[in-house]
């Protein structure tokens, strides 16, 4: 167990990710709102819960945000729950910012101060509403979650570029068949596509996906877009938000009373780990020359969260991991230790991975699958773990899940968290 | 007890479980199973009691388009090729219209994987053949009898028992349809309502008429929903279904209303107050543009003809509609209707609106009706509650035509549970997925619940449906939340 007293999961909701709300003619805000509704619906708390903890200051909202200043010209997002409900007046927030980890950069925040005892309960919101503009200039915000001078600038889609890279340097330094590797990239999206489909918050739930469609790369129906990757290997620009509840043991065992239920059935964040990588991609490539881990700091965090929770890969039924693009799941793989380094298309092509695998990933759908509103991401893979360790994943949950592994990155790998859910 | 086999054998109720026993013992065609009561041992036999047999439907592989050419057919074709992963016979009047119709589905799905499963054909040399192999024959022609039966006629020709064969009409009596075809084929005729463009709206009307076989209807069901990844709304043999009823009741009656109040602001003023906060992304009379109004006569037309409701007369066409239609002035389509949308000189877009009264185009008007603008502000920002709050408060003309609009609409959605749809979820989902209209039920909920809703519909002289008047009021009325979540639909 990690250091320090233990941070329970209450529970928590997300947006549909199929919803474009700049359509609906509504903004940041709305998600915030109907998030921050739906998810202390879920969790049971409701607003004047709020009201009373915060009269002894015992709760503190934590807002998960990458670039509503460009996206909706918006700052300072870790006030706005007063605009959701008068009942968080008065309740200390704040946002926090870690390109797309920003999600679990506040759920560390949170955590840490539930830890250390400052307040009992924590509300994580994680938002990013990404459809305000087109996908060119998107790309070009995007670009500043890496080192936008150099990666960036006057470059249309950056992060299919550099990830494209990433997919070079796996064929490069474990000497692949490219079709054996690329073949493995597309058995990635399929899965993702496919477990998306269980998912009623997915944003691709009914699109068209298939080994086959994956594998054909190229031509205007799976454009090349960094690289060897393809629209299929890619994440889609999406909208949304998610909110986790975060406790202290003391209030979990009120909350667990009022409710009849065993405190040891509500799960706890069991381990974590937090690291960062140099920023920029040529800078990571150089580091880890001669490793046999090419994201040597993404399979340190990995592994701290596995010591703190005194845990290995053997303990994790379920991943939640950050494929933003097909070539980064791959890289998890062997970060999680599912596989050796340069294995990783073994295990993906035994099926390991799938959703009835040994060490199914992503049953979500993933990025690829479910959308990756960027701030939002890190929340919504906590919530999922929260949903598949309590047996409330409904349609893709997977069987008699007890403990899941999440892996949160930012930049091209540059800041990686992860966080190890169990009961 | 002894049971009958398909080709009228006894046999006795006990038999080895494993299947390929059964289907060689009892002489089953591959498409026949046994329903299996009971299960026992003894020694290192296993027995199952045999309650039955039933044909189920046979496995998708093979899937013929019948009017492979048009929107419908080539965008229901791409969902059977890809999402079904079926070899798809596509079937023109000639074999450029077929090989037109392939590239129109490639275009509609995005993936050219199913351009090596799609095979163009003609109906003089092809249909045969193609119908003789096919598990599933999807017609998508005109919509008349004229056009339809004789096709079905060739397609009886060919089928082979155990085929399923479908039409898309979204209006047509199935029964009626459905004679074309020998007595195996009536039970495997069906009615399967795609919606355009199918990729993107993926509700499916599922009908079944008096002869359907509706175990096979249910395997349908479940081949259209898990496979094909559509919305399944099952709904009877009755005029327009159950999307269509609903939709084009409210459309026509606002309509008859434009003529109405046309010296008040007609069309445009309908549309104004049926925007985006009551619940749709496009207004009413905008949506008659769209599909057509010679498709919106052809379907109220048949309401009017063939249902005797308590909406009758609200599904006669109004005048200036069918005077539009007799200028072949037919909507977006054609380049005028009901509106009309040109570029001015200096290549701004310009929006005009039929003037019924003088029979012009007049610019666009704006309204300043200042409940739609608080009620707009509050869908913005999430408080689908609020608006509607808006809407019971507000006075004037224009707000109680929009509460008697949306007071309409909730009836009649709810009043179709029994003589169309077996449950108010199945009207619900034909509106969502179908029409991307708010469900009444969730408007129900929204309003305040069955109590207030009750209220909401008296105060504009609406009849309380019976799926209302019996609800328990302490229960949210709206159940498909987890599918299709209403505030979704509200459009600031």
């Amino acid at each position: 167990m990690a250091k320090g007293n233990p941070v329970y999961i209450l529970g928590g909701a997300q947006t549909d990710f199929q919803r474009n709300w700049s359509k609906e003619g509504k903004t940041f805000l709305s998600i915030m709102k109907e998030v921050t509704d739906d998810g202390l619906l879920a969790a049971g708390i409701d607003y004047s819960e709020i009201q009373k903890l915060n009269k002894n200051n015992r709760v503190a909202v934590f807002v998960g945000n990458f670039d509503a200043e460009q996206y909706a010209t918006q700052g300072h997002l870790g006030a706005f729950l007063t605009e959701v409900n008068p009942a968080f007046n008065g309740v200390p927030g704040g946002r926090f910012e870690a390109a797309c980890a920003s999600g679990s950069i506040a759920l560390d925040a949170a955590a840490t101060k539930i830890r250390v005892e400052d307040y009992d309960v924590a509300i994580v919101v994680g938002v990013e509403i990404m459809k305000t503009v087109n996908s060119a200039i998107g790309g070009d915000f995007l670009g500043t979650a890496a080192y936008y001078e150099k990666e960036a600038k006057g470059i249309e889609f950056p992060f299919p570029k550099l990830f494209g890279k990433l997919a070079d340097v796996i064929l490069d330094r474990y000497k692949l068949k490219e079709a054996v590797f690329m073949d493995a990239l597309a058995e990635i999206s399929r899965i993702n596509y496919a477990n998306a489909k269980r998912n009623p918050n997915a944003q691709t739930r009914s699109w068209f996906m298939n080994k086959e469609h994956a594998a054909a790369r190229g031509g205007e129906n799976n454009m090349a877009v960094g690289g060897r990757l393809c629209i299929a290997d890619c994440s889609q620009v999406t909208d949304g938000g998610a909110l986790v509840v975060l406790a202290s043991k003391k209030y979990a065992a009120e909350y667990a009373k009022k409710r009849k239920l065993k405190l040891g059935n509500i799960p706890q964040i069991k381990g974590w780990g937090h690291r960062v990588a140099p920023v920029t991609f040529e800078g990571k490539v150089a580091e880890s020359k001669g490793n046999k881990f090419i994201l040597p700091w993404t399979k340190t965090t990995v592994d701290d969260a596995y010591t703190r929770a005194k845990m290995s890969v053997k303990n994790i039924d379920v991943f939640e991991t950050h494929d933003c693009f097909t070539s980064s799941e791959y890289a998890a793989v062997s970060a999680f230790g599912i596989s050796a380094p340069g294995k990783e298309h073994e295990a993906i092509q035994k099926g390991v991975i799938d959703f009835n695998g040994k060490k199914p990933i992503n049953p979500s759908g993933g990025l690829i699958g479910v959308g990756h509103p960027v701030g939002a991401s890190g929340v919504r893979m906590m919530l999922d773990l929260y949903k598949q360790v309590t047996g409330t994943a409904g349609d893709y949950q997977v069987k008699g899940a007890k403990n899941g592994l999440m892996l949160n990155i930012g930049g091209s790998a540059t800041t990686n968290v992860v966080f190890i859910v169990g009961r | 007890m002894s049971l009958v086999n398909p080709i009228g054998e006894e046999f006795h109720p006990f038999s080895i479980k494993k299947k390929s026993f059964q289907q060689t013992i009892l002489k089953l065609p591959s498409n026949y199973r046994v329903v299996a009561k009971k299960y026992s041992r003894f020694c290192r036999l296993e027995f199952n009691t045999i309650v039955g047999i039933r044909e189920f439907m046979r496995e998708i592989k093979t899937v013929t388009i019948v009017g492979a050419n048009g929107s419908m057919g080539a965008g229901s074709a791409a969902i059977v090729a890809a999402f079904g992963e079926a070899k798809v016979h596509m079937l023109a009047r000639d074999v450029d219209k077929a090989k037109e119709g392939i590239a129109k589905a490639i275009k509609s799905v995005r993936t050219d994987t199913i351009k090596s499963r799609m095979i163009p054909g003609t109906y003089d040399k092809d249909l045969a053949k193609a119908v003789a192999e096919s598990d599933w024959v999807f017609e998508l022609v005109a919509e008349s009898y004229a056009v339809k039966e004789p096709i079905n006629a060739q397609i009886a020709k060919a089928r082979k028992p155990g085929t399923i064969v479908s039409t898309v009409s979204s209006g047509l009596s199935i029964e009626r349809l459905a004679k074309s075809f020998d007595a195996d084929g009536q039970k495997h005729y069906f009615g399967t309502h795609f919606f355009n463009p199918p990729y993107k709206m993926i509700l499916c009307e599922l009908v079944s008429h008096k002869g359907s076989d509706l175990k096979l209807k249910a395997d349908l069901g479940k081949y259209l929903e898990q496979k094909l990844r559509r919305a399944v709304v099952y709904t009877n043999d009755t005029p327009a279904f159950a999307g269509n009823r609903i939709g084009f009741q409210l459309m026509n009656e606002i309509a008859q209303f434009a003529e109405k109040y046309q010296n008040k602001g007609g069309l445009a003023l309908m549309d104004a107050i049926m925007g985006g906060f009551t619940g749709r992304a496009m207004g009413p009379l905008a949506t008659v543009d769209f599909v057509g109004l010679d498709v919106h006569k052809a379907i109220v037309d048949n309401l009017y003809e063939f249902t005797n409701d308590s909406a009758h007369e609200t599904f006669k066409l109004p005048k200036y509609m069918q005077k539009l239609i007799d200028k072949g002035d037919l909507g977006g389509k054609t380049g005028q209707g009901l509106f009309k949308r040109s570029k001015s000189a200096d290549g701004k877009r310009e929006k005009f609106v039929y003037n019924i009264s003088t029979g012009n185009y007049d610019p666009y008007p704006k309204f300043d009706i200042p409940f739609a603008k608080e009620a707009s502000a509050k869908i913005a920002s999430s408080d689908y509650k609020g608006a509607m709050e808006v809407i019971k408060a507000a006075k004037g003309l224009e707000a109680d035509l929009c509460r008697y609009f949306l007071a309409r609409y909730i009836s009649y959605s709810l009043s179709i549970v029994g003589e169309v749809v077996d449950t108010k979820e199945n009207a619900d989902a034909a509106m969502g997925f179908g029409f991307n209209w708010v469900p009444a039920s969730a408007f129900v909920d929204l309003l305040g619940g069955v109590v207030e809703t009750k209220k909401f519909l008296t105060a504009s002289k609406i009849e309380i449906p019976q799926v209302l008047a019996k609800a328990n009021p302490k229960e949210t009325f709206y159940k498909l939340q987890n599918k299709l979540d209403a505030r979704a639909l509200f459009r600031a």
